[in-house]
C-alpha cells in the first residue's frame, strides 16, 4: 500500500474526522484531507487526485450514501475505493451500500485494528 | 337505583303503554290512542336529554380537570424548551472535551514519536559503544548526544505530564452532562404520564399500538435494543457482506 496515497475524510463531526486522521497517521498514511458533508467532498474528489475516500453515512446536506452513489456514477471517480465509516447498522442500509458499490463498511465505535484489515482488505482487491 | 333496575322498570312501563295502546286501536279510541303515543314520545324526549345532559356534565368534569392542570401548559411551554437547552449544552460540553483531549495527544504523539526514535538511535549507538566499535571521536559525539537527549526528554516528558493532566481534566464534563441527562429522563417520564393522562380524559380508545416510525436513518444502536433488521458490531457486519460476496 502507498503510505503518501492522498485520502478524503467525511465526517460532519470534526472529533471523528480527528481521530480517524490520527489512527492514519498512526497506520503511516499522513496525506489526508477533511470535508464535513457530501457537498462539500464531491467537487473536492472532482478537482483533486484521490486515492480513497472514507465517509460517514448520516450527514447535513449530502449524506454518504447519495456520495457514494454520486462517485460511481461519475466517469472519472467510478473506480474510487469507499470505505464507509458509519453508526448505521441496519442490515438493509449495509445492503444498500453494498449495491451502491461501496468497497467496505466499518461500523462505529470501531479500533484501529479494523480500520487497518478494511483497508488492506480494499487495496488487496484493488491491486490483484 | 342501578341502571339496569332503572333500565327494567322504563321497560316495563313502555310494555303497559303498548298494550294500552293496542287495546284502544282495537276499542276504536283514536283520543285515547295518540294520548298514549304522546306518552310514548315524551318519555324517548326525556331519556335523550338525560343523556345528553349526563354528556354535558362529564364534558364539563373534564374540561375543568384538564384547566387546573396547568402543570401540562407548564411543561410545554417552559419545561420542554429548557431541557432542548440543557441538551445542547451536553453537545457542546462532550464536543469541547473531545477536542480538548484530541489536542491533548495529538501534541503528545510527536514528543513520544520523537522520544522513540532518538532513544532507538542511542540506544544502538551505546551497544556499538559496548562493542569496541566506536573510537574517541564517534564517542565524544554519542556522549554530546546523550546529554543533548537527556536534556530534552527531560522537558518533553515534562510536556507529557502537563497534556496527560489536561486530558484527565477534560473527563470532567461526565459528572454534568450525567446530571443534566438524569433531569431531562425525569421530565420525560413525567411527559409521558402526562400524555397518558391526557388520553385518559380524552377517552380516547385504545388502539393496537403502532410499531416504531421507520427512520431513514436509525443512528448509534443502544446495547440491548438491537433489532432482528440491525446487526450487532463489526463481526455481523463483514459476515453479511462476505454472505453478499464481499
Amino acid at each position: 500500500m502507498d503510505k503518501n496515497m492522498k485520502i478524503l475524510i467525511v465526517d460532519d463531526f470534526s472529533t471523528m474526522r480527528r481521530i480517524i486522521k490520527n489512527l492514519l497517521r498512526d497506520l503511516g498514511f499522513t496525506n489526508t484531507e477533511e470535508a464535513d458533508d457530501g457537498t462539500t467532498a464531491l467537487p473536492m474528489l472532482q478537482s483533486g487526485k484521490y486515492d480513497l475516500l472514507i465517509t460517514d453515512w448520516n450527514m447535513p446536506g449530502m449524506q454518504g450514501i447519495d456520495l457514494l452513489k454520486a462517485v460511481r456514477a461519475d466517469d472519472k471517480l467510478a473506480t474510487l475505493p469507499v470505505l464507509m465509516v458509519t453508526a448505521e447498522q441496519k442490515r438493509e442500509q449495509i445492503i444498500e451500500a453494498a449495491q451502491a458499490g461501496v468497497n467496505g463498511y466499518i461500523v462505529k465505535p470501531f479500533t484501529a485494528q479494523t480500520l487497518k484489515e478494511k483497508m488492506d482488505k480494499i487495496f488487496e482487491r484493488v491491486g490483484a | 337505583m342501578s341502571e339496569a333496575i332503572e333500565k327494567r322498570i322504563v321497560d316495563e312501563e313502555n310494555v303497559a303503554r303498548v298494550r294500552d295502546l293496542l287495546q284502544c286501536m282495537e276499542r276504536g279510541d283514536e283520543e285515547g290512542a295518540r294520548e298514549i303515543v304522546d306518552e310514548l314520545a315524551n318519555v324517548r324526549e326525556t331519556t335523550l336529554y338525560q343523556e345528553v345532559g349526563k354528556l354535558t356534565r362529564e364534558l364539563h368534569d373534564a374540561i375543568s380537570a384538564f384547566g387546573m392542570d396547568d402543570r401540562i401548559a407548564n411543561l410545554a411551554e417552559h419545561d420542554i424548551p429548557d431541557a432542548r437547552e440543557r441538551l445542547n449544552y451536553v453537545i457542546a460540553k462532550t464536543d469541547e472535551a473531545a477536542n480538548r483531549t484530541l489536542t491533548a495527544i495529538e501534541e503528545s504523539l510527536p514528543l513520544c514519536e520523537k522520544l522513540e526514535s532518538e532513544s532507538g538511535d542511542l540506544h544502538a549507538r551505546w551497544q556499538q559503544f559496548r562493542r569496541k566499535e566506536l573510537n574517541i571521536d564517534d564517542f565524544r559525539e554519542l556522549s554530546r548526544s546523550l546529554e543533548a537527549f537527556l536534556a530534552e526528554q527531560h522537558q518533553n516528558a515534562g510536556q507529557v505530564r502537563a497534556h496527560l493532566t489536561d486530558a484527565l481534566m477534560a473527563q470532567d464534563f461526565q459528572d454534568l452532562t450525567g446530571q443534566i441527562i438524569k433531569r431531562v429522563i425525569t421530565l420525560v417520564e413525567e411527559v409521558e404520564a402526562n400524555l397518558v393522562n391526557l388520553i385518559k380524559v380524552a377517552g380516547l380508545p385504545e388502539r393496537e399500538q403502532d410499531g416504531p416510525k421507520e427512520h431513514d436513518l436509525d443512528g448509534p444502536v443502544i446495547p440491548g435494543k438491537e433489532t432482528a433488521s440491525t446487526v450487532s458490531g463489526q463481526d455481523e457486519v463483514d459476515d453479511l457482506l462476505s454472505s453478499l460476496g464481499f
